[in-house]
């Protein structure tokens, strides 16, 4: 019997990701034979909206850029006004970056976890992430005053110093999420099910992986070894030790395996923070916000988010106001182009779990 | 790690995790303790609040407004206006307590809004949660708030090369400097209501802010033409009340109009660049007698208005106490022809050494003019009520600094001992200072009930001037010669003043000393001089305590007579006078409009 | 300094060598500024694709410069060997926006290309598929342009919840107290007006 091609829309309300956007597919049977993403229902027109305030009253909202994870977007827009200012951030102020951008990570990373589990049907996974997740979140309530959205680094360094004992308490945090990793590594890592289920589905093809715009652990999934913290340090990531793991594949496990490797990373980076956090000051104060002017001139600064290169690239013209804030997420090539590639051929049921693999977040592509 | 018999064990071992105690939220339900520096609802400090509306000027989403709030009254420093939250909006930033120059908006560690009403978003912080007091959690403090609270300091000349020469003290704000300073405004315009002018301060700062001095002087200029004046002498009750001296140094709004004015760097520049709108002569006239700050201030305005202006002054020189009462260290000769120049140059009329009362009558005036503006300042000075007060060598400030600032030579010797705590009295010392004299100022009272600005009583202190609080004078002693050579004072205790009054000096019996000195210089008020006018007139105007009672408008009982300045106000101030000056404009513009229809 | 900047002036040299109209500059580390002739654009990310290696495109930005009358893209592209980023840019008229699509060098540009075109209304010919991407069914200007009036079209599309009608202006009431007359050429200066 010949099978009918059939058109199903998958979305928009969360179609297993963060964020709405609709996905429209042409299936034969199971098989997909053609991928069209649709987006726009998220669209807050953030980057006309930058245009209209000042420099500073933009952080409120290019955090809420991309929900799970906002700390990106503050750390690049801060680094790109100050490069155009030419405004120097103290050392403190650095580590104290790293730190934060750190935990985001690990927050995201966690969040990833439960919603690549959630998407197989895994739902224990997210109930033990989620919970364990808050454990960051607290820390982030106590260093900065907000749980998600941080509104913590600004422009000449960050709002707050440290609380008093924070080290200690961060520390506590990585211990316990370490010892917790072994027991991720036993109902998602090492499951033969994730396995038989991750391996060989939404394969990038690895030679045309840069051509097509392939960022962040995608790209390292595919064997590919770059990450912005290498390639072009940025804060003090040239201070600190840690690897950059890759696998060959190009596919869900490989992705998978590349953000486990880097969790470990990420813990082992935030303890380095902590043991070497030197003194001294933690902004270099901007002048009065309401008066405050950013030379004229451009720049492109780009943070390695958990997802893949971030870049911000904004345009002052020497006015109270920025003339252009443009958020490059890797979502905005993910989650459209490239998703739209890599599903052709692939089962109605792994629509969901390769989109969570490739960290598609359409608050980020409409901003 | 592959699909093997491990793998498929592995998830198993999940089951160990059964029986541990969970981490999610304890039941029966426990409110979570959120972390001290937590960003929850508004809490505002009503007391501490002056309504500037900073915080509402930097919120991005709009969620603040500015309201009047019931028990809650407007005065000078304070809007009487308070922030409202529309929590529907708002996203807890906190922007708005980093930008609070009060310190009195913070957050607290409440999280929880609860009301019956679902379209009920607003809260007024401070008011509807009293008890937030307590629990203030994100909190502006000046190590993080955003403003910036210290001033760009004035440079000025070194105390001992000051007393070398009458070269002006106060250096002036460069061009960088001055755009730093004036970022510091958060242009709130608290400030122009203390402005006996009400001039236009946050829109002057911010044009020099914006990097445009042009239009920031342009907008000094639309109601006030001595703002170079002001610039440099002002006694700035604007900065007593700036939103930012609540935590720290106000913004030098003087130092900025100076910077401002003095870009014009003459009359001409001033006049290409204030462009001042002329209309045509519409047949009226007005006389002014006094070419002060009052009367040349509504000399300008009335003459942009079209009237026919004539201001008879009885010295040589316009400007009145501004150029013979203030120091040149202070406000320099060519800055004041500066303004005269320009005045002049746009039709105000000046018939220099023409006194009115001896060269020509008031009466007399008003036949010629349809209004008289009388500011001829206080000019008598109080006598110190001392014996051998008249000798030789016992001097009047005033006079004296008339003296000096017309380029006479006045004969003080190497010892001088001036009596008074005014801004007179601390003049009259750092120009003796200049001439080359030891100098030592008498007052009653302590140093720190001195009328006279604390920035003047540091500078006289940085130039060597000897301050002996707490002496009251007693007598001068003569030698045979009838010259003063030496002043007899008394040391006193202070004590409470029995009405609650400040406290009073009482002499302590017995602690008398003597100083010897070449020069007494009394400075402890003056007077004016109402012989000019005559009894007629005199008994339709009102006097009391020494000035004239006018309206709104500077009107005396007498229609077409108006008066303004220190004969008028009891600020004895130059920006009081200009202020009156001002406000006759408008009063004199509708007295004649009025009378013609 | 200048030993540090070696492969990014060997870049700039190879760039001034192929387009002599080019004005390239160095701003940073890792930075090669090009500004290019709109008709150059094509050739030369191709050359920087194919013959340099700049194999990732990071990123295509517009900037509308409104008193100018011109609509700046900004291309930027990367090399993964020597870890440059080249910020290649053109102007093109406002008032008719056109450049041939780029689509055939790297698929992804063809998001941002309907994007850009659907946000500040510059045509890419040869693209094909110039449909509604974030917007639907959008009429009027481009909205990303300068001249679009945000609030303007907010007040028309939404409404404010009621109860906020007592604000008051802080300058307002404050001149209203003193008497205060603010002239029109100072009015534009008053901060609290940031929008």
């Amino acid at each position: 019997m010949r099978e009918k091609e059939t058109t199903i829309y998958l979305g928009p309300q969360h179609p297993g990701i963060t964020g709405n956007m609709m996905v429209k597919l042409k299936v034969t049977g199971d098989t997909i034979v053609s991928a069209e993403t649709h987006v726009g229902y998220l669209h807050r027109a953030f980057e006309k909206l930058m245009e209209a305030r000042t420099w500073l009253q933009c952080f409120p909202i290019v955090c809420r850029i991309c929900v799970p994870e906002p700390d990106p977007n503050e750390e690049n827009l801060s680094r790109v006004i100050e490069e155009i200012e030419g405004r120097e951030v103290p050392e403190r102020a650095k580590y104290i970056r790293v730190l934060v951008l750190e935990l985001s990570r690990l927050a995201t990373y966690l969040l990833w976890m439960g919603g690549q589990s959630g998407s197989m049907g895994l739902y224990t996974m997210p109930q033990w992430t989620v919970g364990d997740r808050d454990y960051i979140l607290d820390l982030f309530e106590q260093l900065t005053g907000g749980r998600v959205y941080h509104m913590y680094i600004w422009p000449g360094g960050v709002r707050r110093d440290l609380p008093e004992g924070f080290g200690d308490k961060v520390l506590k945090v990585m211990d316990y999420l370490e010892k917790r990793l072994k027991d991720y590594d036993d109902l998602l890592f090492n499951n033969a099910l994730f396995y038989k289920r991750a391996k060989g589905v939404g394969v990038i093809d690895k030679a045309k992986a840069q051509e097509w715009g392939v960022v962040g652990a995608p790209l390292r999934g595919c064997g590919i070894k770059h990450d912005v913290r290498i390639d072009e340090p940025y804060e003090v990531y040239d201070k600190l030790n840690f690897i950059v793991p890759t696998y060959e594949g190009g596919d869900v496990w490989a992705r998978a395996m590349v953000r486990r490797q880097e969790f470990e990373q990420s813990i082992s980076i935030v303890r380095q923070v902590i043991e070497n956090m030197p003194g001294g000051d933690f902004y270099n104060k901007i002048p009065n916000p309401l008066n405050w002017r950013v030379p004229p001139g451009d720049a492109y600064v780009k943070t390695e988010s958990a997802r893949g290169e971030f870049g911000y690239y904004a345009v002052s013209d020497g006015s109270l106001k920025p003339r252009r804030v443009h958020a490059r997420g890797p979502a905005y090539v993910h989650g459209v182009s490239l998703l739209e590639r890599i599903l052709q051929g692939a089962n109605i049921a792994d629509v969901s779990f390769i989109m969570n693999s490739l960290g598609t977040c359409p608050p980020e592509i409409e901003r | 790690m592959a699909f093997d018999i491990k793998g498929i064990l592995s998830p198993f071992k999940a089951l160990n995790q059964m029986g541990k105690h969970p981490h999610t939220v304890k039941f029966p339900y426990e409110e979570k303790v959120t972390a001290p520096r937590y960003r929850g609802l508004h809490f505002n400090d009503l007391e501490e609040c002056i309504g500037c509306g900073t915080c509402s000027t930097i919120c991005q989403n709009k969620a603040i407004d500015m309201i009047n709030i019931e028990g809650i009254d407007p005065s000078s420093g304070d809007t009487g206006l308070r922030p409202r939250v529309d929590n529907g909006r708002c996203c807890w930033c906190a922007l708005c307590v980093e930008v609070c120059p009060t310190g009195s908006l913070s957050l607290t560690t409440d999280y929880i809004y609860v009301t019956e009403d679902a379209d009920s978003f607003l809260w007024t912080p401070g008011v509807d949660n009293p008890e937030g007091k307590e629990k203030k959690s994100f909190v502006s403090d000046s190590e993080h708030s955003l403003l910036e609270y210290a001033r760009v300091p004035m440079r000025e000349l070194e105390g001992s090369e000051r007393v070398k020469s009458f070269a002006e003290v106060v250096l002036g704000y460069s061009e960088e400097e001055a755009r730093k300073e004036a970022e510091r405004c958060i242009g709130c315009g608290i400030c122009t209501d203390n402005c006996p002018v009400h001039m236009h301060i946050p829109e002057y700062i911010n044009a020099i802010a914006h990097g445009n001095d042009e239009d920031a002087i342009r907008i000094i200029y639309d109601n006030n033409p001595l703002g170079e004046t002001c610039g440099k002498v002002c006694t700035r009750r604007c900065e007593e009340i700036c939103a930012i001296s609540k935590r720290g140094e106000p913004v030098a709004i003087r130092w900025l109009k100076r910077y401002a004015t003095e870009r014009a760097a003459n009359e001409e520049m001033v006049k290409e660049i204030v462009n001042p709108t002329i209309l045509p002569p519409n047949g009226h006239s007005v006389g002014i007698i006094g070419a002060g700050p009052s009367g040349l201030t509504a000399a300008y305005y009335l003459a942009m208005r079209g009237f026919n202006v004539e201001i008879y002054e009885s010295k040589a020189h316009a400007g009145g106490m501004i150029m013979y009462g203030i120091p040149k260290y202070r406000l320099p000769l060519d800055s004041i022809d500066k303004q005269i120049e320009y005045m002049e140059s746009i039709g105000v009329k000046i018939h220099y050494n023409t006194m009115v009362g001896k060269d020509v009558t008031l009466e007399e005036l008003h036949q010629k003019h349809e209004a008289v503006f009388v500011g001829i300042g206080f000019e008598k000075p109080y006598s110190i009520g001392l014996t051998n007060e008249e000798a030789e060598g016992s001097i009047q400030a005033v006079n004296f600094l008339r003296a000096i600032n017309s380029d006479k030579h006045v004969e003080i010797g190497d010892k001088v001992v001036v009596i008074g705590g005014g801004n007179v009295a601390i003049d009259a010392a750092r120009v003796s200072r200049r001439l080359g004299a030891d100098v030592t100022i008498l007052y009653r009272r302590r140093v720190q009930d001195m009328p006279a600005d604390w920035e003047e009583i540091e500078g006289a202190e940085d130039e060597g001037v000897h301050i002996k609080p707490q002496a009251i004078p007693l007598e001068l002693i003569t030698n045979e010669n009838g010259r003063v050579v030496a002043i007899k004072y008394a040391n006193a205790e202070m004590v409470p003043d029995p009405k609650g009054g400040r406290p009073r000096p009482k002499i302590i019996e017995g602690d008398e000393h003597i100083i010897e000195t070449t020069a007494v210089i009394g400075a402890i008020g003056q007077e004016a001089d109402y012989s000019f006018i005559s009894e007629k007139i005199k008994s339709q105007i009102e006097i009391k305590r020494g000035r004239i009672v006018v309206n709104e408008s500077q009107q005396t009982g007498v229609e077409w007579l108006f008066a303004g300045g220190d004969i008028a106000n009891n600020r004895a101030d130059a920006i009081s006078a200009i202020a009156d000056g001002f406000r006759a404009t408008k009063g004199i513009e509708k007295f004649i409009l009025n009378k013609e229809n | 300094m200048e030993v540090k900047l070696q492969v990014e002036n060997e870049i700039l040299d190879k760039i001034k060598h192929t387009f002599h109209s080019a004005e390239v500059s160095i701003p940073r580390k890792q930075r090669v500024e090009v500004k290019l002739r709109n008709d150059l654009i094509h050739p030369f990310l191709a050359y920087l694709k194919d013959t340099l290696g700049f194999k990732h495109l990071s990123h295509i930005s517009t900037v509308d410069w409104l008193e100018e009358n011109e609509i700046e893209l900004v291309y930027i592209v990367m090399n993964y060997d020597n870890l440059v980023e080249v910020i290649a840019k053109i102007r093109l008229d406002r008032e008719k926006p056109e450049i041939p699509t780029l689509r055939e060098f790297w698929p992804q540009i063809e998001t941002y290309e309907r994007e850009i075109h659907e946000m500040y209304g510059v045509n890419f010919l040869g693209h094909g598929n110039l449909t509604d991407f974030i917007l639907e069914d959008w009429e009027g200007i481009p909205p990303m342009r300068r001249d679009f009036d945000t609030v303007k079209y907010a007040k028309e599309t939404y409404f404010n919840r009621p109860g906020r009608e007592d604000a008051q202006d802080v300058r307002t009431t404050i001149t209203k107290k003193s008497g205060e007359e603010i002239p029109e050429l100072a009015k534009v200066y008053s901060v609290r007006h940031l929008e």
